[in-house]
C-alpha cells in the first residue's frame, strides 16, 4: 500500500523535493527486488541441496547394502559359512539406520522421495529376508526342533515327579538355569493336605502357591497367599483362606472350591461347586455345570487375615459371573446359583478333621 | 516458507502414538494400564472386551488399546493389530505352567505383518512375587533372542502391583517410537 502511494505521488505533485523522493523511491525498489530475487533464487536452491545431498547418502548406502547382499548370495557353499550370519545382521543393521535416515529427514523432504524412500527399504527388508531364507534354511526348524525337545522332557517331569510342599530344583528344559518350582501340592490321591503359611510371624514370606494334578484330596490352605495356580483336580475339595492377587484354575472335575480373592479365572470346570468372595466378578470359560455360592471358610484367625487381604467384606460379586462362552444378555446355560438347600453350611478347617455343619 | 512452518507446527502438535496391550489372561495388562495412569487398582475384573485409555506421557499423547487375554477372545486381537507404533507383551512371570503358551502366542504375534514395524516392549510382571523368574529368564524361556532382528525391542521387569519398572519400559518404548515415527528435536 505505501509503496502505491509513492508511487502516485510524484505524478500530481511538483513538490521541490520531487527529485529526491524519486531517488529514494528508486532505492526503496531496487532494494525491493533484490530482497525478492535473493529469496526466489536462495530458498529452492537449498531446500534442493539438502534434498540432493540426502538422495545421495541414501542411494550410497542403498548400493553398499545391495553389494553385500550380492556377494552373501554368491557365497560358494552357504550353509557351512559361519560368516554369513553375523554378516547378515550386519545387513539389517544398516537397513534400519537407513530408514532411521529417511524418518529424519521426512520433514524437508518431497513427499514422493520419502514414499519412494521408503518403498526401497521395504524392498531390501524382504531381499534380505529372502537371502536369509536361501543362505541359512535351517534357522527355523531348529527352533521348532528345541521346542517339541521340552514338552517331552516336562511331559516326562510331571508322570514321575510328586513334589511335597517344598520347593525344589527342577532342572528345566535345557533353558541354561535352574526354575526354583513354585511350592504347592502336585500329584497326590485320596489324601488331606494341609498347609498353613504362617506369614503373621512373617518367616515365610507371601507368596504363590501351586495345587496340580490332584485326584480324591482334600486341600487346607490357611493365611495370605498373593497368587494361586489349580490345575487338574478330580474329586478334590479345596479350602483356601484370602489369596491377595488372584487365582487360575484350569481342568477341574466334580469338584468344591471354597476361596476369596481379588480376581478368579475358571477354565475347563465341569461339574464344580464355587463358594466365593471376590473384589472383582468371577469368570468362567469353556466350563459347564458349575455353581456358585457365597464364602462360608472358618479357622481360627481368618477374620483377620480376611481385612489384612481386603476382603473383609462380602461383596455379592460371587454371583456375578462373566462367561467368556456366552457373550448374550440372557443367563448362561453353562453356570447357575447353588440352591440354598444344597450349600453346605460353614467349614471348618482349624480342627484336624473339618467338621462340616448342616 | 509460511505453509512449510504450519505443517510443522500441526505434525508436533499430533504427537499420539497407538499401543496395543496384549499377552495371556491373568498377566496384569489392565492393572499396568490403570496404575500407570494412577488409578486404583485394587477391584479390576478380568477383561471382556477391552479398554483404551488416553494418557499424556512426557510430550506424547498414548492411545492404549487394553484387549481382554482370554483364550476365547485372543482370535480378536487381530482387530486392533492396525496402526500400531508399539506392541506391549505383559507375561506373568509367576506362571510357570504357562510360559510355554506364553511363547507360543507371541511368536503367533510377531508374524503378524501389520505388526511388522511396531517397537515391542516384554513386561516380565509380578516381579514383587517370590518364585517370579527375572526378566532375562523370561526373555530365555520366550526366545525372544530368535526374534527377526529388524525388531525394536527390549524386556523390562516390573510389577504392576507396586508399580515398580513401569516407567522405565514406558520410557524406552515411547522414545523409541518418537526416533522412528517423529523428527528428533
Amino acid at each position: 500500500m505505501e509503496e502505491d502511494d509513492h508511487l502516485s505521488k510524484p505524478t500530481t505533485t511538483t513538490d521541490p523535493s520531487d527529485s529526491a523522493l524519486q531517488r529514494k523511491h528508486a532505492a526503496m525498489i531496487e532494494r525491493l527486488s533484490n530482497l525478492h530475487q535473493s529469496r526466489s533464487t536462495r530458498k529452492p536452491e537449498s531446500e534442493s541441496n539438502s534434498t540432493s545431498s540426502f538422495l545421495s547418502r541414501f542411494s550410497e548406502s542403498k548400493n553398499s547394502i545391495e553389494s553385500t547382499l550380492s556377494r552373501i548370495r554368491q557365497t560358494p557353499d552357504p550353509h557351512s559359512n559361519p560368516t554369513l550370519k553375523p554378516e547378515l545382521d550386519n545387513v539389517s543393521l544398516s537397513i534400519s539406520n537407513l530408514e532411521k535416515l529417511v524418518a529424519e529427514n521426512s520433514f524437508s523432504l518431497p513427499s514422493y522421495e520419502v514414499r519412494t524412500c521408503l518403498k526401497t527399504v521395504a524392498d531390501l527388508k524382504q531381499i534380505v529376508e529372502q537371502v536369509a531364507c536361501d543362505v541359512i534354511p535351517k534357522k527355523k526348524f531348529s527352533f521348532k526342533n528345541k521346542s517339541t525337545k521340552k514338552t517331552t522332557t516336562q511331559n516326562d517331569d510331571l508322570g514321575v515327579r510328586v513334589l511335597d510342599n517344598n520347593s525344589q530344583n527342577v532342572e528345566s528344559r535345557d533353558l541354561g538355569f535352574k526354575v526354583l518350582d513354585s511350592p504347592g501340592f502336585r500329584g497326590n490321591e485320596n489324601e488331606v493336605l494341609v498347609k498353613e503359611f504362617n506369614n503373621r510371624g512373617s518367616d515365610e514370606e507371601i507368596r504363590e502357591f501351586v495345587l496340580s494334578d490332584l485326584r480324591g484330596c482334600e486341600v487346607r490352605l490357611m493365611g495370605n497367599i498373593r497368587a494361586l495356580f489349580v490345575n487338574k483336580l478330580i474329586d478334590c475339595k479345596v479350602y483356601v483362606g484370602p489369596v491377595f492377587g488372584s487365582v487360575l484354575i484350569d481342568e477341574a472335575k466334580d469338584c468344591v472350591f471354597m476361596m476369596a480373592s481379588h480376581q478368579i479365572r475358571i477354565h475347563q470346570a465341569k461339574m464344580c461347586d464355587f463358594y466365593l468372595r471376590v473384589r472383582s466378578r468371577p469368570i468362567i470359560e469353556d466350563s459347564n455345570g458349575v455353581r456358585f455360592a457365597p464364602y462360608c471358610l472358618k479357622y481360627d484367625g481368618i477374620e483377620k487375615d480376611l481385612e489384612e487381604a481386603n476382603l473383609g467384606e462380602e461383596t455379592g460379586n460371587w454371583s456375578n459371573v462373566d462367561d467368556f462362552k456366552w457373550l448374550r444378555a440372557v443367563q448362561s446355560p453353562n453356570w447357575s446359583i447353588l440352591p440354598e438347600n444344597e450349600r453346605l453350611g460353614a467349614v471348618d478347617i482349624s480342627t484336624r478333621d473339618a467338621k462340616i455343619s448342616c | 516458507m509460511g505453509l512449510l512452518s504450519i505443517i510443522r507446527k500441526i505434525k508436533r502438535k499430533e504427537k499420539e502414538m497407538r499401543i496395543l496391550m496384549v499377552g495371556l489372561d491373568n498377566s496384569g495388562k489392565t492393572t499396568i494400564v490403570l496404575k500407570i495412569n494412577g488409578e486404583d487398582t485394587s477391584v479390576i475384573s478380568p477383561t471382556l472386551g477391552f479398554n483404551i485409555k488416553t494418557i499424556t506421557y512426557q510430550k506424547y499423547t498414548l492411545n492404549i488399546w487394553d484387549v481382554g487375554g482370554q483364550k476365547t477372545i485372543r482370535s480378536y486381537w487381530r482387530n486392533y493389530f492396525e496402526q500400531t507404533d508399539g506392541l506391549v507383551w505383559v507375561v506373568d512371570s509367576s506362571d510357570l505352567r504357562r510360559l510355554d503358551d506364553c511363547r507360543y502366542e507371541l511368536h503367533n504375534l510377531l508374524k503378524e505383518e501389520r505388526l511388522s514395524g511396531a517397537s515391542l516392549l516384554i513386561f516380565a510382571n509380578k516381579q514383587d512375587i517370590q518364585g517370579a523368574l527375572s526378566p532375562d529368564e523370561i526373555a530365555k524361556v520366550l526366545n525372544l533372542e530368535a526374534m527377526d532382528n529388524s525388531r525394536h525391542w527390549r524386556i523390562v521387569g516390573c510389577s504392576a502391583y507396586t508399580g515398580d519398572g513401569l516407567l522405565d519400559g514406558f520410557d524406552w518404548l515411547v522414545q523409541d517410537i518418537a526416533s522412528r515415527i517423529y523428527m528428533l528435536d
